[in-house]
């Protein structure tokens, strides 16, 4: 009984088929034909054969990433280095919403609005070599600061201890108030109604976040973090690999560099490919779950 | 209405016919249709990539080139590569749209032409059409064995120079500042420790600041030309082409260094500096550019006490580099009696390996033969290296040559050289027996490198690897790069750490283990057997 309808549907809404179809031609050919690269994962890449021409190895690549010697260092990095700017990372655009959605005069917040997310558009290049003649330890601002507050040489972008914290910070300051703009429109679809009747019941203004603004941004909060869990092992290639460097490289080499330093410098095809296809499978598994648990308990979810 | 719909398809069959027009005119320049093999009279087109210098100015300015393209009935259109050659090489092969040729250093290595068969031209067959290369082949059979795979095929075409050192890293110390302080030149580590500290404290330059003087530097990291490693020479190891992974040869045995004894002590010894403030804090995360600029000081104000480089005026820059002196090796304790050594780089430095090598899908590879025939000429190699005669060489009239100076008296010989041609990066045969006089930079190496002669009177049978003669097959090259990638990882923080924080003594047993782990012994074994096997057909 079922397909008679999908056919009717399809007869009856054809102007919004015929509208959705680019966006369904782009994503079969840039994101679901070029899957069948993925085969590279199973078998030897043969460059006279071609993709698909390789001898089958099965999981062969796949033990040889898991036997190998770098393994567990990978695997913690690159989860660390997205726990971090997952918990810290994740609420503060939150808080920036609520602390502008606060700001009565008009222009004031425009303008506070746009002063924070411009970072959001300097390239990563330029952002690494900011931090870098900013905290270098003879030249630097902060390295000068610190030389003066007592503290010493201390080379910020080159230790295991530092790295981490510079990296999520340098990257809260620039991508903060850009990936604010969603909730502060998640506030603005707030009836302003609720608002009065919290003051006519004399609610302060902290009462007015916690009761009014924070259960209004909830469902997107919810979206949003599931939507990042599906990210959490793919963290940022190019930052990580920019600020690398001998000193900081215990906890600063990450699955993505590896994969570059393997598939690319050393010509390895088949091995670098299952790194990555090991990384989605695991990005994967944590979308789906964090899906279904948000399902069990606040009833939002993707699918 | 009508009206606006009519201007609305108007406008869209203006666009339409531009679009047309632009269009056409691209399949205009299409000349991909011409039949191949008309040479006659008509220039036959090439396509070439080169890696080449950053400071290398674009190839349609160099005259030697056109008059060589001229000579070969060819017309090349290049595409320059300055940087990442690395990274675009594997996506470019692995598509397969290559140019007709490649010129660089190493630019396709021998592990590609294992893994991309059938993209390259085996040359071997053609020889008989390069004459030039045929000579080189047999004034210099080492070229031959250079360029030959295991199964005979020559892809890749080598280049050979003569006039090179056997090493490219020398020692320098402000010898301006040990006569200020009243101080002797260093010939032990402990004699440098003394020395480096009085740079530190004695305000070495004179300029009243005694806190900007940077006793020791270096550009990084562990392994490569112009690094402490050389260091290790003070306990006898020879390090071979700057040992950058630390393989090298010692009694007919491949070891490596970054797991030996020796090294420890002299990490440890780096540490000791770094304690007490001697080396550049900056030195692990400051890149070449930055150490460059720093060695080159300020007007007449040295910064640098104690460092690595190819040449003082090319470290230093012209203004600064008669302050500094070239040093022989220091002895690692005054009671050393063992023998002293160097990092020995003869044949990198003078030969070079696959500097040309040719598609096999060329439509045109008798025109690109001619070429390369025509760049292995004798008056062709020297200028490839030096310039073109006129401007970078002259011609003495009776057969000999002088290199001339730079005619920007502000630049060094050396970055003179790079500006003006392919330099060191190109593909060429400089025979034996070409009269030419080098340039005061070529002259001041060799009169730096002196007080490395002793050191490099190695013998290069038994204590030198012969990196570029051996030729690895691709299983065995896949599993020694994955394993590199893998010991590097593990030596180059654990190095930083070291000489940084210090530990060295407590953590090397375990060190030492990991690097087992990461793949250093199976290396060790592969490189042993093909070590052996190059070195039973001798």
């Amino acid at each position: 009984m079922r397909s008679p309808k999908g056919i009717q549907s399809l007869v009856r809404d054809y102007q919004l088929w015929i509208m959705i179809l680019p966006a369904i031609l782009v994503i079969l050919v840039f994101n679901y034909i070029p899957m069948y690269g993925i085969q590279l994962a199973f078998r030897d890449f043969d460059f006279t054969k071609g993709l698909t021409g390789g001898e089958w190895r099965g999981l062969a690549y796949f033990e040889q990433f898991i036997d190998s010697y770098l393994f567990t260092d990978l695997m913690r990095n690159t989860f660390l280095i997205s726990l971090a700017s997952i918990v810290l990372g994740f609420p503060a655009p939150i808080i920036l919403a609520l602390i502008l959605n606060q700001i009565r005069k008009k222009r004031m917040k425009k303008l506070m609005q746009t002063t924070v997310y411009l970072p959001h558009f300097i390239s990563v290049i330029v952002l690494v070599g900011m931090l870098n003649v900013l905290l270098s330890s003879e030249t630097g601002v902060v390295g000068h600061f610190m030389k003066s507050i007592g503290l010493g040489h201390i080379n910020l972008l080159a230790s295991t201890s530092t790295f981490i914290p510079v990296y999520v910070l340098s990257d809260i300051w620039q991508h903060c108030g850009w990936n604010s703009i969603i909730y502060l429109a998640a506030l603005s679809a707030v009836d302003p109604q609720l608002y009065d009747a919290a003051k006519i019941d004399g609610a302060s203004r902290w009462q007015t976040i916690r009761y009014v603004d924070i259960p209004a941004l909830v469902p997107t909060i919810i979206i949003l973090f599931i939507l990042s869990m599906g990210s959490i092992l793919s963290t940022g290639f190019e930052k990580i690999f920019l600020m690398q460097n001998a000193l900081n490289l215990p906890v600063s080499e990450v699955i993505a560099t590896y994969v570059y330093k393997i598939g690319i410098i050393s010509n390895q095809f088949s091995l670098a490919s299952a790194i990555g296809l090991f990384n989605t499978l695991i990005n994967f598994v944590f979308l789906f779950a964090m899906n279904a648990i948000s399902k069990r308990v606040s009833n939002t979810s993707l699918f | 209405m009508r009206k606006r719909v009519n201007v609305y398809i108007s406008l869209f069959l203006v666009m339409a016919m531009l679009l047309a027009g632009c269009s056409g005119s691209g399949s205009g320049t299409d000349d991909s249709a011409e039949p191949p093999g008309n040479t006659s009279d008509k220039k036959v087109k090439l396509t070439a990539i080169m890696t080449k210098h950053a400071l290398t100015k674009p190839l349609a300015e160099m005259e030697w080139l056109q008059k060589v393209e001229e000579a070969a009935g060819v017309e090349i259109e290049w595409q320059e590569i300055t940087a990442d050659w690395g990274q675009k090489k594997g996506t470019m092969l692995a598509s397969g749209d290559i140019p007709d040729l490649f010129i660089g250093p190493n630019v396709i290595t021998d592990a590609d032409f294992a893994q991309f068969q059938g993209l390259f031209q085996d040359l071997s067959g053609m020889l008989d059409q390069a004459p030039n290369v045929q000579k080189m082949f047999n004034e210099k059979p080492d070229t031959k064995l250079i360029a030959t795979q295991p199964d005979g095929k020559i892809y890749g075409l080598p280049k050979y120079q003569r006039f090179w050192p056997a090493s490219a890293s020398r020692q320098f110390i402000n010898q301006k500042w040990l006569d200020e302080l009243g101080l002797e030149m260093p010939t032990t580590w402990d004699e440098l420790y003394e020395v480096l500290v009085a740079f530190k404290e004695k305000d070495a330059n004179g300029n009243g600041d005694p806190n900007d003087e940077i006793p020791m530097d270096w550009p990084g990291g562990i392994g490569g030309y112009f690094n402490p490693a050389v260091m290790l020479g003070s306990m006898g190891i020879t390090l071979t082409d700057g040992s950058p992974q630390g393989y090298f040869v010692e009694d007919g045995k491949v070891k490596n260094y970054l797991t030996d004894e020796r090294y420890k002590t002299m990490v440890a010894f780096l540490h000791k500096l770094y304690q007490a403030g001697l080396i550049n804090p900056e030195v692990f995360t400051h890149d070449y550019t930055k150490y460059q600029s720093v060695a080159r000081g300020e007007g007449d104000t040295a910064k640098v006490g104690f460092t690595w480089g190819w040449v003082a005026s090319d470290r230093f820059g012209q203004q600064l580099a008669s302050q500094y002196a070239s040093m022989p090796p220091l002895k690692a304790t005054a009671d050393y009696a063992g023998e002293l050594s160097w990092s020995y780089d003869y044949y990198s430095l003078n030969y070079g390996t696959n500097h040309i090598v040719m598609s096999a899908k060329s439509k045109q590879k008798e025109a690109a033969m001619r070429f390369i025939n025509e760049l292995y000429a004798p008056e062709v190699g020297m200028q490839v290296l030096f310039g073109s005669i006129g401007p970078n060489i002259k011609d003495n009239g009776d057969g000999t040559y002088s290199v001339l100076p730079p005619a920007d008296d502000k630049m060094d010989p050396g970055t003179w050289k790079w500006t003006s041609t392919m330099a060191d990066n190109g593909a060429f045969y400089i025979p034996d027996s070409l009269e030419l006089t080098l340039g005061t930079d070529m002259q001041e190496v060799l009169g730096q490198s002196e007080p490395l002669a002793e050191a490099l009177e190695v013998d290069p049978e038994k204590d030198v690897f012969p990196g570029m003669f051996i030729k690895y097959s691709t299983m065995d090259n896949n599993t020694m790069s994955l394993n590199n990638t893998n010991v590097m990882n593990l030596a180059e923080s654990s190095f930083a750490k070291w000489v940084t924080k210090g530990g060295i003594e407590s953590e090397w047993d375990a060190y030492v283990k990991e690097s087992e782990k990461a793949g250093l012994n199976q290396n060790l074994e592969i490189m042993q057997k093909y070590y052996d096997e190059y070195m039973s057909k001798n």
